[in-house]
């Protein structure tokens, strides 16, 4: 059996339909009309013990409805949910003992009280065994860094340290599930990192499943190998990290500097109608002295010594890189509708 | 000349805003007012239950009684939670600092808001006061159009001398980070104070003196009882005059602690 | 292992929880003796309004001043009680407003307890210190025997009466969970009618009475324990119904709370 099992989960908001002023809030007094709103519209999702999934997809999409249900925070409007064998929202006391949850936008720690009071606080609600707990908060406090805060009230903590904290309160208790809901919005760089160890961590050494919602390809590039992608409440994608970018990233661009301009630069790839060209003559009023070629191909069709070979048959290339395209332009396009969700989830499927 | 016109209108300006959001809030606005029409039922029990087989205590007689305890509640429900806690909400949030960064003054910007939502207060309690007084007959309001007048214009004033003193209680929380023990306070000094629990001719001998030395008697003392023309009229004008001699000195008060209060800003560290 | 919560657990959790928060608390002493002081402030001058009435005349409908002075002080004491050790009701609105609530469901521990243990009102010391001394006041003002079935039966009513009190509070503020508009002032509206209770009820019409006895049963935390005390006939009777309502109360209290919490959506929809 799978650790997180939904199907067809459904949650519906209702929404006041108001006319504008003060007639239109009289009427409502009366009237009651609610518009429904579908957040989640039928998702089907299983996650295995000790995977790290991404869950992405743009503001609305219902990422954190889903999340709120399987934590039991929200009862779903429809479906099942088998959280390790539970109903979440049904026996609420008991999921709560095996899971934990980090919501970025708010903590969960106690505003006023240090940070070490509010852990042992947890300690005793989680009723975690003298030994586990002084491991756990001697290794978590070592790996997350946070010997220098641990007397702070969460109130005067900044954000990257109030994260951190965060993430050692959720996962005190060795929880077999932990959720983490934008766990590194608004980060510097260097909490991101120590944040997703962190989680790399965790995950490797004590199998402990991860679900992620984020809107950082950081995050997702480094911490997950399955991506669900979730669009208007339906999950439109849901697969390897690596099939995506096999898939749509095909894409590569190669960016040369020249000595000096090629003459009939765009002509060179004339015989490959999918290779396009754009050539720049140095200008020195721009302060752009140096010519440059871009070239941007389909790496399934040819390869980049091909055309560094024919760029270099015609001109001395100085310097060159090439870009592929990030994750993160992929996941725009599907946020945009550029790629149709049918095209993904062939992409999905293919190629296990 | 051009340029008093001109900061007489952002403060009008105000005034609206605040109304428009008084509005904004209707429902809760409403709610909170019933819930203030509660106190207001029990006490009209209780007296009446005090006056079975009475004609008068204290020099009020039943009738007299109820046209207090609506008057009173009347003025009361004049500036309302609602508006203080506007104030005091502005400070303990902290964006009391936005006021500063804007070329007008703190002092006369509430009271503009808080003139701006009293109209609709005082609208709404009209129609419940009115409903309230069909039930209650024989209430005996002054008659004449300089009796009115009189009641009108220490209305006014009344609502001046509350703000006065609900600015300056509002000011007390840049001290402490919570309004709600202060609101407490000094709604029970006002309320004793004011005679708004019990006519003032009620207190022994030392306490109404005392009330009559202290502003709070401004509030509802001046107004209910000229409306129940328990006063002559030269005696009205000189109550109202009192109720301007405590508006100015408050205000001058108010403009020298919130002197202090501002210095308080730069300690919290902002 | 499995968690069980048991009562000690319980009371251990809520005593845990309860002492963090005071700590907190303890941190603004200003604020601290502000709110006793003008919460006694408040009762000392509701109790010279009634020492006003009453130096004019003798009773009401057969009710003395210390009579009337100990009904009026179990409302505040019981206030005061639900102000100290379980503020946190009054602030459901802001829980389920901005979405606080999620932390307290992924946590192994009872919603109400953490509810309860949100908050501590310090004016409950003001309160409970003015109230209980007027309550003491008025019991040694009154002819009463007192032997040990009196004192036990009189606990027996004041823990019935704190319990009617907070299952109140819980319920009025549970309406956070329909009225969401940010000055919900339905619960304020529901503890303003504790004012029918401070004095004799049959000076209010029977409806009302009914009302304040059934619906809303504030009269049981004042009038009819005094009632029973001071052996006022034909309401002692009605006293001993007083346990029987606490444990509705809190059944219906904490049903509406269910269902409640059925209905919320958390925030940032």
């Amino acid at each position: 059996m799978s650790i997180i099992e939904a199907r067809g989960l459904k949650k519906v908001f209702k929404q006041a339909i108001k006319d504008p002023g003060l007639g239109g809030a009289i009427k409502h007094l009366f009237t009651q009309q609610y518009r429904e709103k579908y957040a989640v519209e039928g998702i089907d999702l299983t996650i295995e013990e000790g995977e790290t999934v991404a869950y992405v997809g743009p503001n609305g999409a219902g990422k954190s409805t889903t999340i709120k249900m399987l934590c039991g925070v929200l009862i779903p409007s429809g479906g099942e949910i088998l959280v390790d064998g539970r109903v979440p929202h049904k026996q609420r006391m008991e999921n709560a003992q095996h899971i934990g949850a980090v919501f970025g936008q708010r903590t969960q720690l106690w505003w006023d009280i240090p940070v070490r009071e509010s852990l042992t606080l947890l300690r005793d609600i989680y009723q975690v065994p003298p030994a586990a707990f002084k491991k756990n908060l001697d290794g978590f406090t070592e790996l997350l860094g946070m010997e220098s805060f641990l007397h702070l009230s969460a109130r005067k903590l900044s954000l990257g340290q109030r994260m951190r904290a965060d993430l050692a309160a959720a996962l005190l208790h060795d929880p077999k599930i932990v959720y983490l809901d934008e766990p590194t919005i608004g980060l510097d760089v260097a909490v991101k990192h120590r944040i997703r160890d962190f989680i790399k961590e965790m995950n490797r050494e004590k199998g402990t499943t991860m679900m992620l919602t984020t809107h950082d390809l950081g995050d997702i590039e480094n911490l997950c190998e399955r991506l669900v992608i979730i669009d208007q409440g339906r999950i439109i994608y849901d697969g390897k990290l690596q099939e995506v970018k096999d898939a749509f990233a095909r894409e590569r661009t190669i960016h040369t500097q020249l000595s000096a301009p090629i003459v009939g630069a765009e002509e060179l790839f004339a015989d490959m109608p999918e290779v396009t060209v754009e050539s720049r003559d140095g200008d020195e009023e721009k302060g752009d002295s140096i010519p440059s070629l871009s070239i941007k191909f389909d790496r399934f069709r040819c390869t980049a010594s091909e055309i560094v070979k024919r760029v270099m048959n015609h001109g001395e290339v100085v310097d060159f890189r090439i870009d592929e395209p990030s994750i993160e332009e992929i996941i725009t396009r599907v946020y945009e509708g550029q790629l149709d969700s049918a095209a993904l989830s062939e992409a999905g499927k293919g190629r296990e | 000349m051009k340029v008093s016109v001109a900061s007489f209108k952002k403060y009008i300006t105000l005034a609206l805003c605040s109304m428009q959001n008084t509005l904004a809030y209707r429902l809760s606005f409403i709610l909170n007012f019933l819930a203030s029409f509660i106190g207001l039922i029990a006490m009209y029990c209780l007296w009446q239950a005090v006056y079975t087989g009475r004609d008068q205590l204290s020099g009020f007689t039943w009738e007299q009684m109820q046209a207090y305890l609506l008057v009173t509640f009347f003025v009361n429900s004049m500036l309302s939670y609602y508006s203080e806690s506007s104030i005091s909400g502005k400070i303990i949030d902290g964006s009391v600092m936005m006021d500063l960064l804007r070329p007008i003054q703190f002092q006369k910007a509430r009271l503009a808001e808080t003139l701006g939502s009293c109209v609709l207060e005082g609208l709404l309690s009209c129609i419940l006061i009115g409903t309230a007084a069909v039930f209650t007959l024989g209430i005996s309001l002054p008659q004449d159009g300089v009796g009115m007048l009189q009641f009108g214009i220490s209305m006014l004033s009344s609502i001046f001398v509350k703000f006065c003193i609900v600015y300056m209680s509002a000011l007390l929380c840049f001290w402490t980070t919570s309004s709600f023990g202060i609101y407490w306070a000094r709604t029970s000094i006002t309320n004793l104070l004011s005679g708004a629990l019990v006519p003032l001719t009620f207190f022994p001998g030392w306490l109404e003196s005392l009330a009559m030395a202290l502003p709070f008697q401004g509030i509802v003392n001046t107004p209910v009882r000229i409306a129940l023309g328990m006063t002559g009229r030269a005696e009205a004008w000189q109550m109202i005059g009192v109720q301007w001699i405590w508006i100015i000195l408050l205000w001058l008060l108010g403009r020298w602690l919130w002197s202090r209060a501002v210095r308080q800003i730069t300690i919290h560290g902002g | 292992m499995e968690i069980r919560n048991t009562p000690r657990r319980i009371l251990y959790l809520y005593w845990r929880l309860y002492s963090q928060q005071l700590k907190a608390m303890l941190e603004y002493s200003a604020d601290f003796y502000i709110m006793i002081g003008a919460a006694a402030l408040t009762q000392i001058t509701g109790f010279l309004f009634l020492w006003v009435v009453f130096s004019r005349i003798p009773d009401i409908q057969g009710w003395g001043l210390w009579e009337v002075a100990f009904m009026y002080a179990a409302i505040y004491v019981s206030e005061g009680v639900g102000s100290l050790f379980f503020e946190g009701t009054w602030r459901m609105l802001r829980l389920v407003n901005l979405g606080e609530l999620d932390r307290y469901l992924v946590r192994p521990v009872p919603i109400v307890l953490q509810i309860f243990c949100t908050g501590i009102g310090m004016n409950g010391i003001g309160n409970i210190l003015i109230g209980g001394t007027i309550i003491g006041i008025s019991l040694s003002h009154v002819q009463m025997d007192w032997n040990l079935s009196m004192v036990l039966m009189a606990i027996l009513l004041f823990v019935s009466a704190i319990t009617i009190r907070i299952a109140i509070n819980l319920a009025a503020n549970c309406s956070s969970f329909w009225i969401r508009s940010s000055g919900n002032a339905f619960p304020i509206m529901i503890h303003n009618l504790g004012e029918f209770a401070k004095y004799p009820i049959t000076i209010f019409s029977l409806g009302l009475q009914l009302f304040i006895s059934i619906v809303v049963p504030f009269a049981f935390v004042s009038f009819f324990p005094a009632a029973v005390l001071f052996g006022k006939e034909p309401w002692s009777w009605w006293g001993w119904f007083g346990p029987l309502v606490a444990v509705c109360a809190v059944w219906l209290s904490l049903g509406l709370l269910r269902v409640g919490l059925g209905k919320y959506e958390s925030a940032g929809n």
